[in-house]
């Protein structure tokens, strides 16, 4: 008799165990970024929380397979039940409704949390959050300080206007014929950061029309074309102008603060890369915002139990915590004002990484969403963008040019 | 146990022979290409639960829009491009290689590899090389063309150029492949046709060429051709790697243009539509392929 008293005790047991651990499935990209930090995160929340196991699926090559893969599984019925993705990827997901609104969850916390309205306003679309900000980047200036002392300028008397800048690149274009000034790509996102500095937006509040035809959006644009005739800016390919850089060929790049450690990396003894904060082109200082990319962390299951181990599990990685981790590790700046304004979690990694505290303060103050333009035909937009954006770099009208775009997109949108 | 007959046994064999591979093609070929061509007549998303039909509109807007005219253009030049490149340059290099053979069979064997690499190597890897080679400040071709007193060019990032350079690529990865079977066609020349040739006057290279060696490779030159199309059609690494279709869309091509559509921009429906175009274009050059490797060499 007592062999099977025991054992069904033991069944009990195991019975309860089981039902308090709640398995959860992460799924994130870019493994050459992510793949250790994933890993760190996961084992240092479940130090915490015995009773959720997290399970890390494969990760996905980019953001773009990785919100490609998340829709193949939702087709499939095995969603996971958390994703990190792309912060301009995650409408896509929100659209076809496979996104969990976190609002019942956050309730009047969120500034408790450390997360700010504008890095709510990171993962928000029609007053519902859908994701929360995991890593945050935005366009900052990477600058070459030897070739600026070698063209009579300083790095003490850097310029904050583009003015500045642009005399200055010219300068440095006028070293040799290998050495450029200034490089910026002809991208959406460059377009948008370029336009939240003279404070434009690229589509009004309820996203019914575009609204960058505008003397900011002119003179955003206009901008590509200034580098050009007046700094002698090379119409590189992005991945060109990453080599150029590092190679100490290039005196300005305005690139993704995300690089920084690539950069720093690729350099090496060469040069120490200096990174400087994207000029501000307004008097207006409240109408500024950077468009921010890097990624947010969104909650796609429905079942209830596991809504609540998801739950904890964002809140731990977007948490002072989990963002100390993230920061460390992956040179991306926090999406959590608790991370920053405490001294007590990378008071230190600032202090031996000046660059970083320049990037990362300038995304604290001037956060902004990274619109993505709606419907069916919001992602082929942005290549129309750039289009526009050779033809203003190759000398067409800027006026004219951002005009046509404007009313191509009201089209190509449905806006009219 | 009763006895089958013959014929049915034989008829049972070979079902049991063809019938997997039939089902395998069944399930994994046709199957999915008739759901692309129904695709190709919705406007369905990526991920969608919902779509609507519309007939022919994906197949009007890819030859009415300007980008999609774009991507047939481009591609049409470039094939225009690299045929006669690849197969010209392809046969000169295998009449030198087939006479070297002669004199110096070592040294012909080495050239035959060297040209044969740019066949076997991954293309994608390559075209990280040929960025380094044509960057625009740093890359030995500019570097090069200054040290001559040329201006240098850009060459992927200016839009009237990228396409050519993309070709030049394309030209350089298929010389390898057209050599292989222009040395095949010439080694099948009989030598007592030469040695005709030379009794009836015809005994300079030039005319032993015309009489000879160039109508006798009729039908290599004309399969080689068709190769090259099928191949030079296929184009997408060398755009995908080194421009994605820019600087504004000046090297979009068919391929890039149906993966930018479809796994970019989600757009599944029209991406089904270029798909089918593009299946369309390829069948066509399958099947003059297969009409070339039947006929026989008439000229015996």
């Amino acid at each position: 008799m007592k062999p099977v008293l025991y054992a069904a005790a033991l069944a009990c047991v195991a019975t309860v165990a089981h039902a308090q651990e709640t398995e959860i499935r992460v799924h994130y990209a870019i493994p050459t970024i992510w793949a250790e930090t994933q890993q760190k995160l996961a084992d240092a929340f479940m130090e915490q929380h015995p009773d959720i196991k997290v399970v890390i699926d494969g990760p996905a090559e980019s953001y773009a397979d990785g919100v490609q893969r998340l829709l193949r599984e939702s087709v499939a019925g095995t969603t996971p039940d958390v994703a990190y993705v792309g912060l301009n990827r995650w409408r896509i997901l929100e659209d076809r409704g496979l996104t969990q609104p976190l609002d019942d969850y956050l309730g009047d916390q969120a500034e408790a949390l450390g997360y700010t309205p504008a890095l709510l306003s990171l993962g928000q679309y029609e007053g519902k959050q859908h994701a929360l900000g995991t890593s945050a980047s935005t366009l900052v200036m990477y600058v070459n300080p030897d070739l600026v002392e070698k063209a009579g300028g300083s790095m003490d008397t850097f310029p904050t206007t583009f003015d500045g800048v642009i005399e200055l690149a010219a300068k440095i274009n006028q070293l040799d014929d290998k050495t450029d000034g200034v490089w910026i790509g002809r991208h959406d996102w460059r377009f948008q950061s370029l336009l939240g500095s003279h404070g434009g937006r690229p589509m009004n509040e309820n996203e019914s029309d575009i609204t960058f035809d505008n003397e900011a959006g002119f003179t955003a644009a206009g901008l590509y074309q200034r580098f050009a005739t007046e700094a002698g800016m090379k119409s590189y390919g992005q991945n060109e102008a990453r080599q150029a850089f590092p190679a100490g060929t290039l005196g300005i790049m305005f690139e993704s603060s995300s690089l920084q450690k690539a950069f720093e990396a690729g350099a090496g003894e060469a040069f120490a890369p200096v990174v400087k904060p994207l000029p501000i082109a307004t008097d207006d200082t409240s109408r500024v915002y950077f468009p921010t990319g890097g990624s947010g962390i969104v909650m796609l299951t429905k079942d209830a139990d596991k809504q609540a181990a998801a739950w904890e599990y964002i809140k731990y990685v977007t948490g002072p915590e989990g963002q100390k981790i993230i920061v460390e590790n992956t040179g991306y700046a926090p999406a959590n004002a608790k991370v920053i304004e405490d001294e007590s979690y990378l008071g230190e990694f600032y202090a031996a990484n000046p660059n970083s505290r320049v990037a990362h303060t300038q995304v604290a103050t001037y956060a902004g969403p990274w619109y993505a333009y709606p419907g069916a035909e919001g992602v082929a937009v942005t290549d129309l963008i750039a289009a526009s954006l050779v033809e203003i770099t190759e000398g067409e009208d800027a006026k004219a040019t951002i005009e046509d775009l404007a009313e191509t997109l009201r089209l190509q949108l449905g806006m009219k | 146990m009763t006895a089958l007959s013959l014929a049915t046994r034989e008829r049972l064999t070979d079902i049991w022979l063809a019938g997997p591979a039939t089902l395998a093609m069944v399930v994994f070929i046709f199957l999915p290409v008739a759901i692309v061509a129904m695709l190709s007549l919705t406007d369905y998303q990526f991920g969608a639960t919902t779509f609507s039909w519309i007939g022919l509109e994906n197949y009007q807007k890819l030859f009415s829009s300007t980008l999609g005219r774009k991507a047939i253009t481009n591609t049409l030049i470039y094939v225009a491009v690299v045929i006669p490149g690849s197969v010209v340059l392809g046969l000169l290099v295998a009449l030198g290689l087939h006479r070297m053979n002669h004199w110096a069979p070592r040294l012909s064997n080495v050239f035959r590899t060297v040209y044969f690499l740019p066949v076997a190597a991954t293309l994608v890897a390559m075209s990280v090389a040929w960025q380094m080679v044509l960057h625009p400040s740093l890359g030995v071709v500019n570097q090069g063309l200054v040290a001559v007193n040329l201006p240098p060019q850009n060459w992927l990032g200016d839009r009237g150029l990228v396409l050519y350079t993309l070709s030049i690529i394309g030209i350089w990865q298929t010389v390898g492949y057209n050599m292989v079977l222009f040395l095949a066609g010439l080694l099948a020349i009989p030598d007592e046709l030469y040695d005709a040739a030379e009794v009836d006057g015809a005994g300079s290279p030039w005319s032993s060429f015309w009489t000879v060696t160039w109508p006798m490779l009729g039908p290599t030159t004309l399969f080689v051709m068709v190769i090259t199309a099928a191949n030079a059609f296929r184009v997408f690494e060398t755009v995908a790697t080194l421009t994605k279709g820019g600087p504004a869309f000046a090297s979009d091509t068919l391929v890039y243009a149906l993966y930018r559509e479809g796994f970019v921009y989600f757009k599944a429906g029209y991406s089904s539509a270029i798909t089918i175009v593009f299946f369309a274009i390829l069948l066509v050059l399958t099947l003059l392929q297969f009409r070339v490797v039947e006929r026989k060499v008439h000229y015996r």
